[in-house]
């Protein structure tokens, strides 16, 4: 089944460039495999804290976990489709039990496998990823459903202890430029960026 | 080699995890491993992460390595299986570099057929993704090996294993 989302919501670049708009400079930001990665780098490639995820589809919010873990005394945002949070769906109850107060999962729910042809998901239907969030124990949940809204809970999330999901639901553009930046290159940016010194 | 310390093998593991300055711990349940995961909760240089799943340990160990953390991750031969597409596109491309401590299962004292096929296959498929599978099958061998396994996977940047076979461990035990 195709999903037929609702074209008259707020597209997903729009909402990426205003997360990278309203956070500061120490925040990290991650994207996970295919869409969200594609609008971050074209809309901010020069950001030094980003991380790009180009495979392992599912493990942003766990690589945002364990920034989290990691940089305690910085905001962690991940962004991430939801196909790819339904896979990692084990995740939310980890972040839940353990809940580092400065991690913020922002999901990008278009309703579909956008970018394999738009295969309805079961949050087409049936699933709402941010009661399943609840029910994991990541008590701040917003589901923002205009622009406004959405700068309001991201605005919340960064200064509010966590653990935070804003889960939106999107309209299907595709995503901006395909990228395949070399993956050892987006590793020694960020940990450059960082601060941190590799093996 | 012959070990000149009185500690026992689990306690060499912690020994050697702390010598590679590890200090995050991610694990998912087992019999052999829980001993150790004990001590390492109860030791302040440790942060212990209990998985829902064995996949997101690689991604949080990435997270911890790219902010400055080194981390390990503890599983059972079957979690080794639940983890291949998070090394082959996650960690291995990234050259994001932690020890597994895999308890071995399917081998000498198995009781469970269901665990033979998979249980042979790891080391294989360890081979396969161009990691190591560094094997302690004895007691003496643990101090060495659990050490410089570790360390291994730092000068080789990318995941190393280090099996804690059932020899060693005298397996799981029930029916």
């Amino acid at each position: 089944m195709e999903a037929n989302p609702d074209r008259q919501r707020p597209e997903r670049a729009d909402l990426t460039r205003r997360i990278v708009d309203l956070v500061d400079d120490d925040t990290i930001l991650v994207s996970g495999i295919g869409n969200a990665t594609f609008d971050l780098r074209a809309l901010a490639g020069d950001r030094p804290l980003n991380f790009y995820m180009l495979g392992s589809m599912g493990q942003a919010i766990s690589i945002g976990f364990g920034l989290a873990i990691a940089q305690p005394d910085r905001s962690v945002v991940v962004m991430e489709g939801e196909g790819s949070v339904l896979l990692n769906l084990s995740a939310l109850a980890t972040i839940g039990m353990v809940a580092p107060p400065n991690l913020t999962l922002v999901i990008w729910d278009n309703e579909q496998w956008q970018i394999t042809g738009g295969q309805a998901l079961s949050t087409a239907t049936t699933c709402d990823l941010s009661a399943v969030a609840r029910g994991c124990g990541i008590e701040n949940g917003a589901t923002p459903t205009t622009v406004a809204e959405f700068e309001q809970a991201v605005r919340f999330a960064v200064d509010a202890p966590g653990p935070h999901t804003i889960v939106t639901k999107i309209a299907p553009t595709p995503g901006m430029t395909p990228q395949r930046d070399d993956p050892v290159s987006i590793k020694l940016n960020f940990m450059h960026a960082l601060g941190i010194q590799p093996d | 080699m012959v070990s000149t310390s009185q500690r026992t093998w689990q306690e060499s593991i912690v020994d050697a995890l702390k010598a590679n300055d590890i200090h995050l711990v991610c694990h998912v349940s087992d019999s052999v491993l829980a001993p150790i995961v004990r001590n390492l909760e109860s030791d302040p240089e440790f942060n212990v992460v209990t998985l829902t799943r064995e996949e997101e340990g690689v991604g949080t160990l990435t997270g911890a390595y790219l902010g400055g953390v080194r981390g390990a991750l503890l599983l059972q031969s079957s979690g080794f299986g639940n983890i291949l597409n998070a090394l082959g596109s996650l960690a291995i491309p990234y050259q994001i570099p932690f020890p597994i401590l895999l308890s071995a299962r399917g081998g000498f004292l198995e009781h469970n057929v269901v665990q033979v096929a998979w249980g042979k296959a790891v080391p294989e498929t360890v081979e396969s993704l161009g990691m190591q599978y560094f094997s302690m099958a004895r007691e003496d061998e643990v101090p060495f090996v659990a050490r410089q396994g570790i360390h291994h996977a730092f000068v080789s940047r990318r995941p190393t294993v280090i099996g804690i076979e059932t020899q060693l461990s005298g397996g799981k035990r029930g029916s």
